[in-house]
């Protein structure tokens, strides 16, 4: 009791002391004190042309150093008689009080103008607006449909949503997270259409983001997500801006940061992992075959090689008789259990793929070559590996990569370890319970607080049809059940129907 | 950690398996047979036989043991091969025309009761040696037992209309039925041939007698495939195609007499007589000496069947309606035996075929 009394009296203490500080004035010194042994720090000392004197603060390497003479120094030196904060008419100018709020403008680019003959402090916006240009997509590629994605400055990346969305209701509030990082970050939604509550959690999340380094989206989902010990993610990353557009017309919340190139979208569902923007550019026939092909490649990715293992170590019976006949001629002078093999296999393709994703573009493929080819071929001459296992973890291997989330394709390989193991020793039956623990923690994960393995569980018929099947555009007329938006319709003539 | 335990305790409940240990059967340690065959043995045993090693290239043995119980034939070849034979993929079993004729039922439950073997397992008679055509065989075609089952999962599928292929399932439920009675095929074998010659019967389970191949496709046309790729009529000859049956079967209210209406289409794939076929008179002609023809074939095939108190045409189903107690197959088989049987046929030959 005592120590808690103890603890208080100094968190007390601590909060006097950081009050002092942060409301402290202004002045040179306290300045020439933070910026030292910073070598890209400036302080400049000038006079007017009419005998006043002015000094400038700023870190050269944050700012635009072209634009500091045309915008502030020649300005200045030719004021005459005017106030100084008169003649800069470029840029946006704001008075500062407190040492804290120096040094937080001039970290984000500002020049810090000091008016000697009036004690005054000046902030500059003059930041350094370096950034690579809007490029193709490269981690969500399509054929068809709007190529743009984001960039790291935000700024740019709210500009391409709202000029998708160019209505007022789009509101992008704004949070900083990150004690060290300082990260913009702003959360975008549609107001009267996204749910109110969402909204709120959402809002609350970020404010409660209590890190020193938020350096990209996944730093800040990491605080965010319901579930951290999860293997599935319960933020959607992309970084096109059609996404995000295309989900904040539907209710739902999309959080950007700078310095990333990827916004986060919430709540999302373990279906929309599986959803690629190119679903709505073809017909929807043939989208909603692509659709039902990736999540039979996903199952696929997860049960293929425990499936081969259970069979060759437990279920020879369930085997065709045609298939056995090819399976023993394959396995007949391995030194390995199908357990075994099955799992170096496994490695080698995860090693195989890890490195030609880290390597320069030009080596990695060189590195595909070697993999898939020489070692593979090389691995089954050797005797260390049969050819349909070969066949097999190829198989899988591309079926994993069919998933358009590389954030899921990641955790579909780990899935694969677990329910190889359980293979390994329950045969078909261990598969069948890794599968209905696979289910059972789907059913229990939420974004946002919402569901994550809705319309399926809790059921939503009517959110079904864009599940499976991507039914055409002019029947989904209504917005997602699950996400409960204020607005149920998206055609005007149901406008009234809230 | 306790739901989890309760999941996987309902899971092996639930699923039928009291032991959550599953028996090591790796693939390339075990000798999956694939055919069994039955032959009556000395001292009132049986010989059992089988090919080893079963799927593979390897060369291969034949092993024959003379045993009292199949599971002591099993346990008795594994000692004898440096691999467990193991029977889950048991496809054929081939038993000799003379223990059929002693008793088989035990044999077959033992079999069905197995649960490694699939009830899809083709039940195969033979009259002859099969032993001798295996070790005559092996030595030109490697992989016997495999080609062997190729060839009766192929007249299986679809109903090939060439011969009866009956599977284990299909055998026992008819021995259970009351109103059928089981067929199987029956091969004669001999150190160079494997031949079909029929169909053979069963009194229930006991094998009573066959159909031969020229009664058989009457067989097929009425009561097994309803189709055939190709019926040869030597006697008038002509051979039809693609000959498609419907049979309509009526047994009168005093169980007295049996009507069977037989609607046939088909082709002439074959003509090698004298009349001019392309002149319709000419054809309605041959058309009634094929129905007659058939007629008289069918009869016999059906009086066959009432000398032999059996029930493989499955006629006794047509006297089954609503709130009427069925009979016992003895009283059925007692009006059968003596029913007047008319057969009737309506060929209808498809034109410009020739």
């Amino acid at each position: 009791m005592f120590r808690k009394k103890k603890r208080t009296a100094a968190n007390q203490k601590k909060n006097e002391e950081m009050n002092r500080i942060t409301h402290e004035a202004v002045t040179l010194d306290l300045l020439k004190q933070a910026t030292a042994k910073m070598d890209d720090a400036k302080i400049v000392q000038r006079q007017t042309n009419n005998g006043a004197s002015f000094s400038l603060v700023y870190i050269q390497t944050l700012i635009d150093k072209e634009r500091l003479n045309e915008a502030i120094i020649q300005p200045l030196l030719q004021s005459g008689d005017q106030a100084f904060i008169q003649c800069i008419s470029t840029c946006s100018v704001l008075r500062i009080h407190s040492i804290e709020e120096a040094k937080e403008h001039m970290l984000f680019g500002a020049v810090l103008i000091h008016d000697h003959e009036n004690n005054e402090w000046w902030a500059v916006q003059l930041e350094n607006t370096l950034s690579r240009a809007i490029e193709n997509s490269e981690t969500e590629t399509i054929m068809y449909g709007p190529k743009d994605s984001f960039t790291e400055r935000i700024e740019q990346n709210v500009f391409m949503i709202r000029r998708r969305l160019p209505v007022t209701e789009l509101k992008a509030e704004k949070f900083q997270a990150g004690s060290n990082t300082k990260t913009q970050v702003q959360m975008l939604y549609i107001e009267g259409i996204a749910n109110p509550d969402i909204v709120e959690i959402a809002r609350e999340n970020i404010s409660k983001v209590n890190f020193d380094l938020i350096l990209e989206a996944s730093n800040l989902s990491a605080f965010m997500d319901d579930h951290t010990h999860s293997l599935f993610p319960q933020f959607m990353q992309t970084d096109r801006p059609d996404s995000c557009a295309y989900s904040l017309g539907l209710g739902k919340i999309v959080i950007l940061l700078n310095d990333t190139p990827f916004a986060l979208i919430a709540p999302i569902t373990f279906f929309h992992l599986f959803q690629s923007p190119e679903d709505y550019v073809h017909r929807w026939v043939i989208a909603s075959f692509l659709r039902t092909l990736r999540y039979l490649s996903f199952f696929i990715a997860i049960t293929l090689i425990p499936l081969y293992v259970a069979l060759t170590t437990y279920h020879y019976q369930m085997i065709p008789l045609q298939i056995l006949y090819v399976l023993m001629e394959s396995r007949s002078k391995l030194p390995f259990t199908p357990f075994w093999e099955s799992l170096i296999m496994l490695i080698i393709i995860e090693i195989i793929k890890e490195a030609s994703l880290r390597m320069p573009t030009k080596t990695s493929q060189t590195i595909g070559v070697i993999g898939g080819i020489v070692i593979g071929q090389a691995a089954v001459e050797a005797g260390f590996a049969s050819k349909v296992l070969i066949v097999l973890v190829g198989i899988s291997a591309i079926a994993c990569f069919l998933v358009p989330n590389y954030l899921v394709t990641k955790a579909t390989t780990v899935l694969q370890f677990l329910i190889l193991i359980l293979a390994s020793f329950y045969g078909i039956l261990g598969i069948a319970f890794g599968l209905i623990l696979l289910l059972a923690h789907l059913n229990g994960l939420s974004s946002l607080k919402q569901p994550f393995f809705a319309p399926v569980s809790p059921l939503y018929w009517r959110d079904w049809k864009d599940l499976f099947v991507r039914a055409p555009l002019p029947w989904a007329k209504l917005r997602p059940e699950y996400l409960k938006t204020v607005k149920k319709w998206r055609v005007s003539k149901g406008e009234g129907s809230e | 950690m306790k739901t989890l335990l309760s999941i996987l305790c309902i899971l092996l409940v639930f699923s039928g398996c009291s032991s959550p240990y599953v028996e090591n059967n790796t693939v390339e340690e075990i000798a999956p047979v694939t055919f069994w065959s039955l032959n009556q043995g000395e001292g009132g045993k049986f010989k059992i036989t089988t090919l080893v090693p079963p799927v593979t290239d390897e060369k291969k043995r034949l092993f024959t043991l003379n045993v009292d119980l199949l599971k002591q034939g099993k346990k008795e070849f594994n000692l004898k091969f440096y691999r467990e034979l193991k029977n889950g993929q048991l496809r054929m079993l081939i038993i000799n025309e003379k223990l059929a004729k002693k008793e088989i039922i035990s044999l077959i439950d033992t079999i069905l009761s197995d649960p490694d073997v699939s009830p899809r397992l083709f039940l195969v008679l033979v009259r002859g040696s099969f032993e001798d055509f295996l070790e005559e065989e092996r030595k030109v075609q490697k992989n016997l037992d495999y080609y062997l089952y190729r060839m009766f999962r192929h007249y299986e599928r679809r109903n090939q209309g060439e011969m009866s292929i009956v599977n284990l399932h299909e055998f026992m439920e008819k021995v259970y039925s009351p109103y059928s009675d089981p067929v199987l095929p029956i091969f004669k074998a001999d150190k160079d041939n494997f031949t079909y010659e029929g169909t053979a019967l069963f009194n229930e389970n006991k094998y009573v007698g066959l159909f031969n191949k020229r009664e058989d496709q009457m067989f097929q046309l009425i009561a097994n495939d309803h189709y055939l790729k190709n019926l040869p009529i030597p006697h008038l000859n002509v051979s039809l195609g693609q000959v498609r049956s419907k049979v309509h079967m009526q047994v009168d209210d005093q169980f007295k007499t049996l009507n069977i209406h037989v609607k046939l289409k088909g082709r002439i794939d074959e003509y090698r007589g004298h009349r001019n076929i392309l002149d319709r008179s000419e054809m309605n002609r041959m058309t009634h000496d094929i129905e007659s023809y058939l007629q008289r074939e069918t009869a016999g095939l059906v009086k066959e069947t009432q000398r032999l108190k059996i029930e493989p045409l499955e006629v006794g189903a047509h006297t089954l309606s609503p709130l009427v107690h069925p009979m016992t197959r003895r009283e059925w088989l007692d009006h059968y035996e003596k029913m007047k049987v008319h057969v009737k046929y309506s060929v209808k030959i498809e034109p410009l075929s020739l």
